[in-house]
């Protein structure tokens, strides 16, 4: 037998409603086909094939995302490249002493600093320290905050606890908890992201908890307690798929904030210590030059190449949060 | 309404103690330099009696209780030992409040004014080049670190308007002298416009959703009447949770700008007093801080109940 | 001949999404009577509330009236049959003509109003249920604050509100379900329109509250001389107030006639298949008939007759071209190949004659 919709695309060809209606098998029954009416609402739809395709159709954050991921291996490339300084090393020249604040030239891409290291490199040190920072408190802001917001929002014996312990600890201002960490603490990697993670977390924990609390009686996850499915099966089958593009959207943007927390404890005095270059170093030697306006460039590079970084991971957080977004995909 | 309060109150100063018995203990840990001005030429003996001098020597609990007995009976906060030998903390601050709090409200203020209808216009153009336009800046404002962009306006919004970089001392005072204090509250207010912007944009998007709207364009009411009669006062109501973090923005900000342009606040005061580890004094003005923020969450709080008539604080929940 | 207050023609409504068109109405026409009450009915997704958003100018902004006509006659349409273009002009609108958001104000509310679907959020929270319903009267009618207030009270008197006094000053969220469903209508008829849209006004309802509302529109129905307008997929609702049906499948209109006509002598295969899956006609022990598929993407150019994949005596013919409205009587026609004269017959499914066991009437339904 001959599939109706075959036998449909053959007649239509040419048809005329005249000639059709002229037909003596014009109104004849055609043959039913079931799978055909099933086949009429039907489409191949993948989720992260169509959260990839929604994403690549905003060139802009696609741009942003490439230029982010050429400047990240960059950064571990550069220092393995011909011709390259020493980011801590202080240059001398012939007499022995320090090429200070010199202004970009053929030597120094990007000139001298006030005690004569090379800018180019502490650029790229400052980027990948600052990166490193906001990877690293991005990742175990998440951890925490995924697993204690799972336990909050699933076991209902801990909401309570939990949300009044969230009531205490989210009404201490973050900042503050940043200085005195840092004031307290000896000043270094660890410190700062220690001080970060401290705090990001209790805003991730809460988020997640709210989510849970909204899908865990969907009635899908109801269906699934009710044929046996174990609570852990559950969390990490029904629940976690569901939330992963906003947990994503989240740490996307916990970067920005952890390498602009980073400045702002190095300018207060707490950060890194000189020996580590790092953004926070570099704008914060800039700052105390541009007093000055031919040593600006000091200031002007690490700021533009910060920009470009915070920038471009918190566009690209909410764009692939759009994408990620079943009712923009096509 | 007033049971409310009360508990609110009794959580805030639950909050208010734990803050500060960590934060007690935290700067306890501290090297004990940093109680003394001249450490490095003192005796053994000098420093032993010195700290016996500050409790110091006491166990943890008994410095705790100390230091609350003080507080709570006299309003002490303990003396700055090293930013100014052998005065009182609370006398330190005292002139500075009212300056911090004259950057903060006026930076508040700013921001509502221009962040509130940025957002309307946003979301009512949504879509279109202005809305566009607002997005770009708050994008940036969200993404660059403040420590950023408050240097660059410094550097040019000084230039732009002929201004000394550094402020002679004396220039910032709660009344007068107007013009100083332009770019200090014009930057602090940035993030809470941008803020606020993002926020009613997106609750103005929201509402107009909603079929209360439909109903009301169904009368016959221009949409000009929806805006300001239905739409933006929902709109706000829900803004309200943001001005608790409004608040604690405005402490970050004015940490950071009070030091930058040598406004004579708390806040340049905590970065000195943090440089100089004067444990007594970082106690202090984060108790001051937290103060800030707490209030400020009340006060979002009661905002909050006053404008939506769904939530009753006297009952749990009310029906949503 | 009665007298026409709405005349839809050859209404095509396209959408642009995600870079697609969607034909979302489909050259559609429609007399609505004065003082009729129609029901529009068809499964989600068939354009019914399409159709009746384009009645007051509230089409999504990706939507657009591609062409056709929507002509509202506000006077008796016999006066727009005069030569006299002076009068015609002022007593019919084009609704389909109107862009401008001033050009709807005068419409909305005060000739078409149309009430939401969902009581629990067609009311504005923050407000109360006084506030609401007195700027709609102050919108429309200039009376002083106590005349204004007393017209609300009485307004909520006849949506049988009772305790009015008390109503007017709480908040939408005391209030239960049906009962903002009234207050809903209460504020609809205080713009006095002549037609009222009612969209689903019963979903969102308990059973016991579904048929107090019904009872409600049909007395305001009368008292107001409203045109009513019912967008519902619920037949129960349909046989307890409608007079006539349109029923829509696809963007289109494939079925139209009176109640009687339509539960009857149901004469298209879908009205046949809508009509089958009523729980009430389904005997016990024996599985309950259900459309097979879904309907057909309306992205997509449609050829023939939409429901013909779904339907199991679909014609050669229905696959490749669009059947014309065959007039069955005076009030009945359907767009159906089946009617053809040289169509085999086909009739339609026994269990519908059930319908006329349930009761004398199809208000058993």
């Amino acid at each position: 037998m001959k599939h109706a919709s075959v036998d449909r695309l053959e007649k239509s060809l040419s048809v005329t409603l005249e000639e059709m209606l002229a037909s003596p098998h014009a109104f004849e029954p055609a043959v039913f086909s079931e799978q055909d009416v099933e086949r009429t609402g039907m489409s191949n739809y993948s989720y992260w094939r169509s959260t990839f395709i929604a994403f690549r159709k905003r060139t802009f954050a696609m741009f942003l995302l490439c230029l982010v991921l050429t400047i990240l291996v960059f950064t571990f490339v550069q220092p393995h490249l011909p011709g390259q300084y020493d980011p801590v090393l202080v240059n001398n020249n012939e007499m022995g002493l320090p090429l200070k604040n010199q202004q970009p030239n053929e030597t120094f891409l990007m000139g001298t600093n006030n005690i004569g290291q090379d800018i180019w490199a502490r650029l790229w040190a400052g980027t990948r320290t600052s990166l490193t920072i906001g990877i690293s408190v991005a990742v175990i802001e998440a951890i925490i905050g995924i697993f204690i917001g799972v336990l909050w929002g699933y076991i209902r014996k801990l909401d309570f606890i939990l949300t009044e312990a969230y009531n205490v600890l989210d009404n201490i201002p973050t900042t503050l908890v940043l200085i005195l960490v840092s004031f307290i603490m000896r000043p270094g990697m660890q410190t700062i992201i220690f001080a970060l993670s401290l705090t990001g977390w209790i805003g991730m924990a809460r988020f997640i908890r709210n989510q849970i609390i909204i899908i865990r009686d969907r009635d899908y996850n109801i269906a699934s307690r009710c044929l046996g499915t174990g609570a852990f099966r559950i969390i990490l089958r029904n629940l976690l798929p569901y939330l992963v593009s906003v947990i994503m959207l989240r740490m996307a943007l916990s970067i920005p904030g952890a390498i602009g927390s980073e400045v702002f404890v190095t300018y207060i005095g707490l950060g890194l210590p000189a020996t580590i270059p790092s953004l926070g170093n570099l704008i914060n030697t800039g700052r105390s030059l541009m007093m000055s306006p031919n040593l600006r460039y000091q200031l002007i590079y690490p700021t533009i190449l910060l920009s470009i970084v915070t920038i471009s991971f918190y566009v690209i957080g909410n764009a692939f949060s759009d994408a990620a977004d079943p009712k923009n995909h096509t | 309404m007033f049971l409310y309060l009360v508990k609110r109150l009794l959580r805030s100063v639950i909050t208010l103690f734990i803050i500060l018995t960590v934060v007690f203990v935290l700067v306890r840990q501290m090297p004990i330099s940093g109680y003394f001005p001249n450490y490095e030429k003192m005796s053994e003996a000098q420093i032993k009696n010195g700290l016996h001098e500050m409790k110091l020597d006491l166990p943890m609990h008994e410095q705790l209780f100390y230091f609350y007995k003080d507080l709570l009976t006299k309003g002490d906060l303990g003396m700055s030992r090293i930013y100014r030998n052998n005065v009182p903390v609370a006398e330190i601050l005292a002139p500075k409040i009212p300056i911090s709090i004259k950057l903060g409200s006026l930076s508040l203020l700013v921001a509502l004014l221009f962040g509130l209808p940025l957002g309307v216009i946003m979301a009512r153009n949504k879509g279109k080049f202005l809305d566009q336009l607002g997005t770009g800046y708050i994008v940036v404002i969200e993404a660059v670190p403040a420590a950023v962009y408050y240097l660059f306006i410094q550097l040019f919004g000084t230039e732009l308007l002929g201004m000394p970089l550094i402020n002679s001392p004396g220039t910032f005072t709660t009344s007068g002298n107007t013009a100083a204090w332009i770019l200090p509250v014009l930057s602090m207010s940035l993030g809470n416009t941008a803020y606020y912007a993002m926020w009613i944009r997106r609750y103005v998007v929201d509402e107009s959703r909603k079929d209360y709207v439909t109903l009301a364009r169904m009368k016959g009411m221009s949409s000009g009447k929806i805006l300001s009669r239905h739409v933006f006062r929902n709109a706000f109501v829900p803004m309200i949770q943001y001005i608790p973090t409004s608040f604690l923005n405005t402490v970050i900000g004015s940490i950071y700008i009070e030091s930058l342009y040598g406004v004579p606040g708390m806040g340049g005061l905590l970065v000195d007093v943090v440089k100089r580890q004067d444990n007594a004094m970082v106690l202090g003005i984060v108790l001051l801080y937290a103060c800030v923020g707490i209030i400020g969450l009340i006060f979002g709080d009661i905002l909050m109940v006053t404008l939506d008539p769904r939530i009753s604080l006297t009952k749990r929940g009310g029906n949503r | 001949m009665r007298d026409i207050i709405l005349s839809i023609q050859n209404l095509n409504v396209k959408f642009s999404l995600r870079g697609k068109t969607l034909h979302a109405i489909r050259d559609v026409s429609l007399d609505v009577y004065r003082a009729e009450s129609l029901a529009i009915v068809g499964e989600s997704g068939s354009g019914k509330s399409v159709l009746n958003k384009n009645l007051v100018g509230l089409l999504d902004p990706n939507g657009r009236i591609d062409s056709g006509d929507i002509l509202y006659y506000k006077k008796a349409s016999s006066a727009s049959r005069t030569t006299d273009e002076s009068v015609r002009a002022e007593s019919c609108v084009n609704l389909a003509r109107l862009k401008k958001e001033k050009d709807w104000l005068p419409i909305r509310g005060r000739e078409i109003c149309m009430i939401p679907q969902d009581p629990m959020t067609s009311l504005n929270p923050l407000k109360t249920i006084g506030a609401q319903l007195y700027e709609t009267v102050k919108l429309h009618h200039g009376m002083n604050a106590r005349q204004t207030k007393e017209a609300c009270l009485s307004i909520l008197n006849d949506v049988r509100i009772d305790l009015p006094e008390k109503r007017y000053y709480q908040y939408p969220h005391e209030l239960s379900g049906g009962m903002r469903q009234r207050i809903a209508i209460a504020i609809a008829i205080a713009c006095r329109p002549r037609i009222l849209i009612c969209d689903e006004p019963t979903t969102a309802l308990d059973v016991t509250i579904q048929a107090q509302v019904l009872t409600l529109l049909k007395e305001i129905k009368d008292k107001y001389h409203l045109t009513i307008l019912f967008i519902t997929h619920d037949l129960g609702v349909v046989a307890n107030i409608a007079e006539r049906v349109a029923v829509m499948y696809a963007g289109d209109i494939v079925e139209i006639g009176t109640v009687d006509d339509i539960f009857y002598t149901p004469a298209h295969p879908y009205t046949w298949a809508l009509l089958s899956s009523l729980p009430q006609l389904c005997s016990r022990g024996e599985p309950l008939l259900a459309i097979k598929g879904t309907p057909p993407s309306l992205f997509k150019e449609i050829q023939g007759d939409p429901f013909a994949l779904r339907n199991p005596n679909a014609l050669n013919i229905d696959h490749m071209f669009m059947p014309p409205y065959y007039k069955i009587s005076d009030t009945h026609q359907a767009r159906s190949w089946l009617l053809d004269p040289r169509a085999p017959k086909v009739s339609m499914p026994a269990v519908i004659d059930k319908i006329k066991h349930l009761g004398g009437t199809a208000d058993a339904v």
